[in-house]
């Protein structure tokens, strides 16, 4: 028995010269809420499909649930639940019908809980798709992915066009997942502190790499940035262990640095030595996701 | 009961640990008292149990919340002394800090400091 939900081992994937994917390695345990955060382009939507099996990898694999992405046998797809960026919806159907259409494909679909959700989400069933709004479709959308009662949950972009309380619902509902213990939820977004709140795990892709694959907690801790006022001037180079990030004020004695896995012990001797008072500031997940892209 | 900060730099578990442990000190939590379980906090706030459920097995480890086999997690009797002085002063260390950045912005002397300190703490100066 496999209990991981997903493993991806060397995943690589480029489009003619173009390298999409560089190299990705990860595990999803069940449980997880795992939040995935890059620039546009970073590879965010490419490294999802991938690890489906929606699109194979020019190098490396992906497996969910013990199966390989790419070949899994009906009753795992069946275990899956994905959210897409550009929503499949039959634009001719109402809410309505397309609920009963995609539920046909399954053996198990749990009707009660869409149509609370489709209460609560305020998703109007009894009109035709084409003339939804943008945060509706994207809330049926996000209904019939649910409808199966996935072990793991993939979504791509689902809450940019829901408003707040919307999205407070939304998220509330990804966690009623995760505290059950056998099931995972993979979403990316653009609102860093929707996965703040819910995200156990952050992936942060950059150049269709891992930058940080860790505990949302970890990251916080590894991630400082110390704020320098000298007495003097800084002297030419700062020797700092685990700079990521240094910026000098104009006015020569003061600085800031963003460092990873500050050693607390040396404040006091980096102190003496630059003549400089340092504050210590943690840094909240936006802000780091900045630091880490200047 | 708790506020928990999702955006602030600092952990949210470490928020609900340091939380926990002003109120309990300040009696404002008394021991028996029962904690929200790990679903209801994490459904209140919106943040995911493990989360919770983090802060809550730090606190029991320390003694500072008991665990008891289907109730909620309750507020441990006092036992002041139990934990080594050590790891008592250990708690005071970001005040102790930003006390000590204040008194160097202030210019202060260490020892008028010290001293200011024993008169609030009642003891000799």
């Amino acid at each position: 028995m496999n209990s991981l939900a997903v493993q991806v081992s060397g995943l690589h994937k480029s489009i003619g010269p173009r390298v999409i994917l560089d190299g990705i390695s990860s595990q999803v345990r069940p449980g997880d809420v795992i939040g995935v955060i890059g620039k546009n382009g970073a590879g965010k939507t490419t490294l999802l499909e991938a690890l489906l099996g929606l699109s194979p990898p020019t190098a490396g694999s992906a497996s969910i649930f013990g199966e390989n992405s790419l070949h899994m046998s009906a009753g795992t797809k069946a275990r899956i639940g994905f959210v897409p960026q550009q929503d499949e919806l039959i634009p001719m159907l109402t809410g309505q019908r397309q609920i009963e259409l995609t539920a046909a494909f399954y053996s198990h679909w749990d009707g009660a809980l869409l149509k609370r959700l489709a209460e609560n989400w305020e998703v109007p069933l009894d009109r035709r798709i084409a003339v939804l709004s943008g945060g509706e479709r994207q809330k049926l959308s996000t209904l019939l992915a649910l409808g199966n009662s996935p072990d793991l949950l993939v979504l791509d972009e689902p809450v940019s066009s829901l408003d707040p309380l919307a999205r407070r619902q939304f998220l509330q509902q990804l966690l009623e997942i995760a505290s059950d213990e056998r099931r995972a939820v993979i979403f990316s977004s653009h609102i860093v502190s929707d996965l703040e709140r819910v995200a156990n795990r952050i992936w942060i892709l950059k150049d269709g790499r891992l930058l940080w694959d860790g505990d949302t907690d970890e990251l916080k801790n590894s991630i400082t940035r110390l704020h320098i006022r000298a007495t003097r001037e800084l002297p030419a180079t700062i020797q700092l262990p685990g700079v990521l990030i240094l910026r000098r004020a104009t006015d020569g004695r003061t600085a800031t640095a963003t460092v990873r896995d500050l050693s607390h012990e040396s404040l006091p001797v980096l102190e003496q030595q630059l003549q400089a008072q340092i504050e210590v500031e943690a840094l909240g997940l936006e802000d780091i996701f900045l630091e880490l892209h200047s | 009961m708790f506020i928990l900060n999702p955006h602030s730099g600092v952990p949210i578990y470490q928020q609900l640990i340091e939380q926990v442990r002003r109120l309990v000190a300040g009696g404002q939590l008394a021991p028996g008292t029962e904690l929200p379980s790990v679903r209801e906090m994490a459904q209140e706030h919106t943040v995911h149990p493990m989360t919770i459920s983090k802060a809550y097995s730090l606190l029991e480890a320390e003694g500072i919340l008991e665990r008891h086999r289907g109730k909620p997690m309750r507020v441990a009797a006092l036992r002041r002394n139990q934990s080594t002085m050590a790891a008592r002063l250990k708690q005071l260390e970001p005040q102790l800090e930003a006390l000590a950045l204040s008194a160097r912005q202030l210019e202060l002397e260490p020892q008028d400091v010290i001293d200011q300190i024993r008169k609030k703490l009642g003891g000799k100066t």
